[in-house]
């Protein structure tokens, strides 16, 4: 009995050890053991980063470009020799009338979230960030030199920017160190390279005086100090008069275009005579002229299907509070246009995900607006690839050329007469591993459905709860820095005779633009979990009050992090109230709550709810 | 320990010491067949073969700790980053270094371990005993097969969770399968060798003939990276064709056909049998 049961023991645990040796992720992405075989494609048209060059046949191995010679005549390998060796096993693929090319690096992100995961889904295979979370980018860093990438973009970024006290990048909500003076730039830059800053990136923006940034001596020792430990420094700027100082000051290179005017002087001829480089970022230019979705990225139906419900509703978001200035888009094509033909080198980038551009999709938008700004395809798409591998000292990516990366991007037709092709994505590579595209509703696999059940809320119990989901909660305006207040109780009669109703009472006080204070509703099982709302279409509900106005709130992903809302009427007696949810938004698939609540208006408040359904 | 702790006589204790069922009459009545003896020695010989394993670290430690030290400084510390095809060299050297594991074990327990026993006069005194040979040496190999896996299962370990190696469950256990049993050919090598080589040269003679094996086959380099020379001896040697199929498990291009390696290691079992058994049979008429 006891040798059955060692016996027994001994092989649960061989069978335990195999159980947890590690396995590959489920999402098909290939094993740890045998990432990429050989790839051939044949007779395809490259664009190397540089220039193009028709029929080539391209091979890569180990993930890396092994060789790229001419295809044969016929373009199959029968008549003629191949002049490249093919590999024996290897994958061919068909190149004809396709276009090879390096894969994107955009210029210009900032990294949070699924970012990078996002932008290679749409060929962008190294990201440029200009301030993201410092310790995620060291560990991002960490990860990209093991060389077990190969699910997201690889990340060279800045890490902490530079800016004084108060200034442009401190409004976000994160602590960052701040520099006061040139005497401290050596110490500043120091400790952001030995936090692992790959270049330096400093504010010089004052934005007309909206807040505080470096004076010119302190722009001057950043990037001194920069310079003297031999890395890159990048400025931000905003005006035609800080990009000129800034260049006179030793900027290696400027991180937007200037937009307030075009600016004369010599000020292109000065920038390039000094090398610099510019990352103009017209797509966020776009949004702040008010238009943000000016290369309708969403109506393009070879990127509307890969784009998520958020990225979608991102794409024609506006920045809240900032005044638009409808010539901003014109004035920077124009600066972007001289600095080109003054042969100043143009790097693409854009800005994401600022209000109005997505990660990886928003540089296609970015490769359309450089050449509607006036460079030539060819230019645009160099200034994806080769231009900021270079500018940024990334000599293993960039372009095709034997021993590099095989960072690759093929499209079907030519991007190098028509940019919009690049949209056209038949396959992408990351190290010579292909990247598998989701279309972008597959973020809704999995997602709840709402419940068939229409009564939601009664408020007839003595707890307060909800038929699915977290249930209620306070909401104020506090964590936005507002001090409006609020308080749900539960009464009775309801309406209609019913035993009780919600009481939400309270006061709504300055501090914030937009006050706010109510009661909530998370109808996922967690705050902020997605419900898909599909099948519902309007919320019903009884209401009374002070006779004051209150909006029902609607918090979904395809809105944004401001929720849509509609006004309705407490009146002294139960009156029942209908809210068509598509008036809020088309897209329900992505619900994530629901606020009763009182504001803007200033003062006290009281009303009740009750019989509260989701038909 | 069942068999050990049952209250006998006397008479019948000492039988139990040599590994041999009661020979009681009571149990001999209770036995209905010779058959079920025979399986009863089979388990008793295998746990005393296990034990000897246990208890003479001398033989086991180095046979255990040279496949995974070697592993763990070419496989590990130098092969995450670098390619062999579409394997990295921490995948690649998994399945090489495995059956460069599994060839020693096989090859040790039999070659050495019975040209010493018989150097002992052990396996004289096996044949005294009512013990039929065949299942001293099933017995053997079950064990070599248990410490083959017991290496595996250490250079796995490393692999899977220092090496960055992730495959399917299936694919793990394949790779153990192939390589747990493609053991055996070597099993039988040993024997031959282990009834050809007197007890001091066999030690020599075994490591003469499997570290540069080994090493030509490609199981502590790539294949890949090997002098043109050793690229072209490879594919006559056993071990060549133990580690291909195992490569070719993990999704390796391999340098020669599934069908091909089997039928090599059949082939060079049914030789090796065929050797051994003679060897066999002259040790016999010499000491018997």
């Amino acid at each position: 009995m006891r040798k059955l049961l060692m016996l027994i023991a001994g092989l649960a645990a061989l069978i335990a050890f195999f159980l947890s040796l590690p396995t590959p992720p489920a999402n098909g992405a290939a094993t740890a053991t045998s990432p990429e075989s050989a790839i051939v494609i044949r007779n395809v048209r490259l664009f190397d980063g540089v220039a193009v060059h028709d029929a080539m046949t391209v091979v890569v191995e180990g993930g890396t470009i092994a060789a790229i010679g001419p295809a044969p005549s016929d373009g199959s390998g029968g008549a003629t020799r191949e002049r490249v060796v093919i590999p024996d096993g290897a994958e061919i693929i068909d190149g004809a009338g396709k276009t090879l090319m390096p894969g994107l690096i955009d210029a210009h992100t900032h990294t949070w979230g699924d970012a990078l995961e996002r932008a290679l889904l749409f060929g962008v295979t190294t990201e440029i960030d200009m301030f993201t979370d410092q310790a995620s980018a060291a560990s991002m860093r960490s990860e990209q030199a093991e060389g077990s990438v190969h699910d997201r973009a690889d990340l060279v970024s800045a890490g902490t920017l530079v800016t004084a006290a108060g200034g442009h990048g401190t409004e976000y909500g994160i602590t960052i160190p701040t520099l006061d003076g040139p005497e401290q730039a050596q110490a500043f830059v120091d400790a952001r390279l030995a936090e692992g800053s790959d270049f330096i990136k400093i504010v010089y923006d004052d934005a007309g005086g909206h807040w505080p940034t470096l004076d010119t001596a302190t722009l001057r020792a950043a990037i001194e100090a920069a310079h003297a430990r031999n890395v890159l420094a990048v400025v931000h700027v905003s005006t035609h008069e800080a990009a000129r100082t800034a260049i006179e000051h030793g900027a290696d290179g400027l991180v937007h275009v200037w937009s307030d005017e075009l600016g004369a002087d010599g000020l292109f001829a000065m920038a390039a005579e000094k090398g610099v480089f510019v990352i103009p970022t017209l797509s966020v230019t776009a949004t702040m002229a008010g238009t943000p979705n000016v290369t309708h990225l969403d109506q393009d139906p070879a990127i509307a299907p890969y784009l998520t419900p958020a990225e979608t509703g991102a794409l024609s978001r506006v920045i809240e509070g900032l005044p638009v200035r409808e010539d901003r888009l014109a004035i920077a094509s124009k600066a972007t246009h001289e600095l080109a033909t003054s042969g100043v080198v143009i790097l693409a980038g854009t800005d994401a995900p600022n209000p109005g551009t997505v990660h990886g999709a928003s540089m296609h938008g970015e490769l359309s607006l450089l050449v509607e700004a006036g460079l030539s395809p060819i230019a645009a798409l160099a200034a994806a690839t080769a231009e900021p591998a270079r500018a940024f000292g990334l000599d293993d990516r960039g372009l095709v050329a034997p021993g590099l990366r095989a960072d690759l991007l093929l499209v079907d037709g030519d991007p190098t007469r028509d940019i919009t092709r690049t949209r056209h994505i038949v396959g992408i590579w990351k190290a010579g591993r292909r990247v598998e595209r989701s279309q972008g509703d597959t973020a809704l696999e999995g997602r709840v459905k709402a419940p068939d059940t229409e009564a939601f809320a009664q408020f007839d119990q003595d707890i307060l709860d909800a038929a699915f989901g977290f249930g209620w909660q306070p909401t104020t305006d506090e964590r936005m820095g507002g001090t409006s207040t609020t308080s749900l109780t539960l009464v009775s009669p309801g309406s209609r005779d019913t035993a009780g109703a919600l009481l939400v009472k309270g006061a709504i006080g300055p501090g914030f633009p937009f006050p706010w204070a109510g009661a909530m509703v998370f109808p996922g099982e967690q705050p902020m979990e997605m419900v898909d709302f599909s099948a519902k279409r309007e919320v019903v509900f009884q209401a009374r009050g002070d006779g004051g106005r209150y909006r029902l709130m609607l918090f979904a992903e395809s809105i944004g992090q401001i929720p849509a809302s509609t006004f309705f009427v407490a009146s002294e007696t139960w009156q029942e109230h209908r809210i068509n949810l598509r008036e809020l938004t088309q897209d329900l698939r992505g619900v994530w709550g629901l606020a009763f609540v009182a504001g803007p208006a200033q003062g006290d408040y009281a009303f009740e709810i009750d019989g509260v359904s989701i038909r | 320990m069942n068999a050990l702790s049952t209250t006998r006589t006397p008479a019948a204790t000492l039988d139990h010491l040599n590994g041999l069922p009661p020979t009681t009459p009571g149990d001999q009545a209770r036995s209905p067949s010779g058959r079920q003896n025979h399986f009863r020695i089979f388990v008793l010989e295998t746990r005393a073969e296990l034990m000897k394993l246990l208890r003479m670290p001398g033989f086991t430690l180095p046979a255990f700790a040279f496949p995974l030290m070697f592993y763990g400084l070419f496989g590990i510390t130098f092969g995450r980053s670098q390619q062999i095809g579409p394997l990295t060299m921490a995948g690649y050297l998994l399945a090489t270094y495995g059956a460069f594991g599994v060839i020693g074990a096989n090859i040790f327990s039999f070659g050495v371990g019975i040209a010493t026993e018989r150097g002992q006069g052990w396996m004289l005194l096996k044949r005294a005993m009512p013990l039929p040979p065949v299942i001293h040496f099933l017995a053997r190999m079950v064990v070599g097969m248990a410490f083959s896996l017991v290496i595996l299962i250490g250079l796995f370990a490393l692999g899977g969770f220092a090496g960055g190696i992730a495959l399917p469950l299936a694919t793990w256990v394949k790779l153990a399968t192939w390589l747990t049993l493609g053991g055996l050919p070597f099993a039988a090598f040993g024997l031959a060798l282990g009834y050809l080589c007197g007890p001091n040269a066999a030690p020599a003679v075994i490591n003469l003939i499997y570290l540069p094996m080994a090493f030509v086959s490609g199981l502590w380099l790539p294949y890949e990276v090997l002098p043109g020379l050793f690229k072209t001896l490879a594919p006559w040697l056993p071990a060549f064709h133990l580690a291909q199929p195992a490569l070719g498990i993990l999704g390796a291009d391999t340098h020669a056909p599934v069908a091909r390696s089997v039928a090599y290691l059949l082939a060079f079992t049914a030789i090796s049998m065929v050797v051994g058994i003679a060897a066999y049979r002259r040790d016999h008429k010499t000491w018997g």
